[in-house]
């Protein structure tokens, strides 16, 4: 496999010129206060002194918060049809997975607008539940409109890893632990979901990421007053033009992540190192 | 497999390049760069001034002007901008702009005189107006009390519309609102008044509860979601021109009268075929195709008369109030009356 390695040339430029290099302007951008220009920067930790105002505690709190209520309703959801996906015929399975991969041929944009048609106080939910002479909601422009589209967009993310470890595991294992005098839900629980778990990690640390760093989403469904730290970034970087201030919070939420993921990681039974 | 390695590599960069715009074939035909509002100018325009001047026209969109101001001060150029007063003040005194030769813009006359000559430019040395208007209050005529208009601006924070009000998520606008409810300037920079601004805003998010909108303030108020919303006057034609139970009016504290003018900037190569673009648009037939399409009040004086008294007849709100004593434009702001304000604004959205 020796000479396959020049193939990794390229992969590596790419890395760098669009993963390394941005980054490393990030973390320049966040330590000095020359606004938009590094030539005339001077080093400086003012950025971080500015996040310390308990107001960008509460963006991280909602933003958290949002991250974790997505994550764990995708998993609610996406889990069992992961599960219901491996039960089907194989010739079959293909064509579910596909299906379930079909909302991501269009647009984000798109798909959330027709989530804005349907949940807005004169949308479609509300012409629904008044046919029904039920009083109407008020769900448009609050958290729970953010976490409906975040799901749904996110929701693929989770099943796909889901059901590539599901699909991979033996049925013979299920056998021999009926054999051994497993119950249904014993079985469940200690092989089935145990093996998926790396599948699980995966699913989880994909849709925690997109749904902590969303921006477009919680702007259409959340209005202006439900701004999380995408919305905070985007903000600082296009409208305030304090690119210090913006990059600062990116480190920190880069950070923050980076610990999210090798704490999941240790979780991993595949990562023991 | 070396080979194959350095094809890739090829492909990459090539990728990288043509990415990056480095690559843009060198064309025979002249090129011209806009910059321009979202949703700003009705596109068969461009395709038609590409064919009667044998160019090509590259067309480029922004969403405020700040995010515009960013876009250039990292160093895009463009030939024609579109921005507002306070950030063409901006660009007069950080030196972007070249001076408009008004012996090229043949149809000059055609232009409403009341627009001219705005403080940011009294000369109208870099700028022609393009669009203008004002910011008011958009209505549902069948719930809003008509006496309750009388409070002006203090309509936002009538309690007996508590969650009906959409705000406009723009710092200037809102600061704007809550200081001309004060009595203040809206250009204030002292930090008294600032900070009481603040507190009429945060007040009036903790009684109202309004939601904070941009652009998708049309779609809803034309759905009639909300009984009230703050609006630029351009889109409020255009709202009540498809809902008629809306209404639009301008308190009598004042409001913000604004003008967004064409600018070209220094970076520009081709003058003569930027002002040829500006005269183009300035033409009355191409106006009045405009301002049909984007519904704000043109500065074209033939095409504006013909939209109030045909297309938009009887609709207040394409014929904003000029000439008002409580009404200013936005000025220019230093960096630090910027940051304060934005801070501010980022607390009121985000607590």
């Amino acid at each position: 496999m020796k000479h396959f390695k020049g193939m990794t040339i390229p992969y590596i430029f790419w890395a760098f010129a669009f993963i390394v290099a941005p980054f490393i302007l990030i973390i320049i951008y966040a330590f000095t206060d020359g606004g938009l220009s590094l030539t005339d920067a001077s080093f400086s930790l003012d950025s971080f002194r500015d996040i310390i105002d308990p107001l960008y505690a509460t963006v991280f709190m909602r933003s958290f918060e949002t991250g974790i209520i997505t994550t764990g309703l995708c998993f609610f959801i996406g889990y069992p049809m992961a599960y219901f996906i491996t039960k089907f015929d194989e010739k079959m399975q293909p064509v579910l997975i596909l299906l379930t991969t079909i909302p991501m041929w269009i647009n984000l944009l798109l798909r959330t607008y027709a989530w804005i048609g349907i949940l807005s106080d004169n949308g479609i939910l509300n012409s629904a539940l008044k046919a029904f002479g039920l009083p109407a909601v008020s769900v448009m422009y609050t958290g729970i409109a953010v976490n409906i589209g975040l799901v749904c967009n996110f929701l693929p993310f989770m099943i796909l890893p889901i059901y590539t470890s599901l699909s991979k595991m033996d049925p013979s294992l299920l056998e021999a632990a009926y054999d051994l005098g497993a119950n249904k839900i014993q079985a469940f629980v200690r092989v089935v979901f145990k093996y998926s778990i790396p599948g699980v990690l995966n699913g989880v640390i994909l849709t925690f990421l997109m749904a902590i760093s969303a921006f477009v989403i919680p702007k259409l469904l959340g209005g202006g007053q439900y701004t999380l730290l995408g919305n905070l970034i985007e903000n600082q970087f296009i409208s305030v033009g304090n690119w210090n201030f913006g990059s600062a919070i990116s480190f920190i939420l880069a950070i923050v992540i980076l610990f999210t993921i090798s704490f999941l990681k240790k979780i991993d039974p595949d990562d023991e190192v | 497999m070396k080979k194959l390695t350095s094809l890739l590599l090829v492909v990459v960069l090539a990728l990288s390049m043509a990415l990056t715009g480095c690559g843009s074939k060198t064309k025979d035909k002249p090129v011209l760069k806009i910059f321009n509002a979202g949703e700003y100018i009705d596109k068969s325009l461009l395709t038609e001034f590409e064919k009667a001047y044998g160019c090509e026209v590259i067309y480029e969109t922004f969403d405020s002007n700040e995010s515009m101001y960013t876009k250039i001060r990292s160093g895009e150029t463009y030939d024609i901008l579109v921005p507002s007063d306070y950030m063409i003040e901006r660009l007069i005194k950080e030196d972007y702009l070249a001076e408009i030769d008004w012996d090229q813009i043949t149809n000059k006359n055609l232009l409403n005189p009341d627009i001219l000559g705005q403080s940011y430019d009294p000369d109208n040395t870099y700028t022609v107006p393009y669009y203008y208007g004002t910011v008011g209050i958009l209505y549902n005529k069948k719930v809003v009390d008509k006496e309750d208009l009388a409070d002006g601006w203090e309509l936002l924070r009538n309690e007996k519309y508590k969650d009906d009000v959409y705000m406009i998520d723009s710092e200037r606008d809102s600061f704007m609102i809550a200081l001309k409810s004060l009595g203040y300037s809206m250009n204030t920079t002292k930090e008294k008044q600032i900070q009481k601004a603040y507190k009429w805003l945060v007040k009036q998010r903790d009684a109202m509860n309004p939601v904070y909108v941009t652009d998708d303030v049309i779609d809803n108020m034309i759905s009639g979601n909300k009984s009230i919303a703050v609006v630029y006057s351009g889109d409020a034609a255009m709202i009540i021109n498809e809902n008629k139970d809306m209404a639009f009016f301008e308190p009598e504290q004042g409001t913000n009268f604004w003008t967004d003018c064409m600018v070209i900037t220094k970076t520009c190569k081709n003058t003569e075929l930027a002002h040829e673009f500006i005269n183009f648009i300035c033409d009355a037939d191409n106006a009045y195709i405009n301002t049909q399409y984007i519904g704000y009040s043109s500065a074209v004086q033939p095409a504006y008369e013909l939209m109030r008294d045909d297309d938009y007849k009887g609709i207040a709100a394409y014929v904003p109030r000029t000439g008002y004593k409580k009404d200013e434009v936005f000025t220019y702001q230093s960096n630090k009356i910027r940051k304060r304000y934005s801070e501010l604004w980022t607390k009121i959205k985000a607590y």
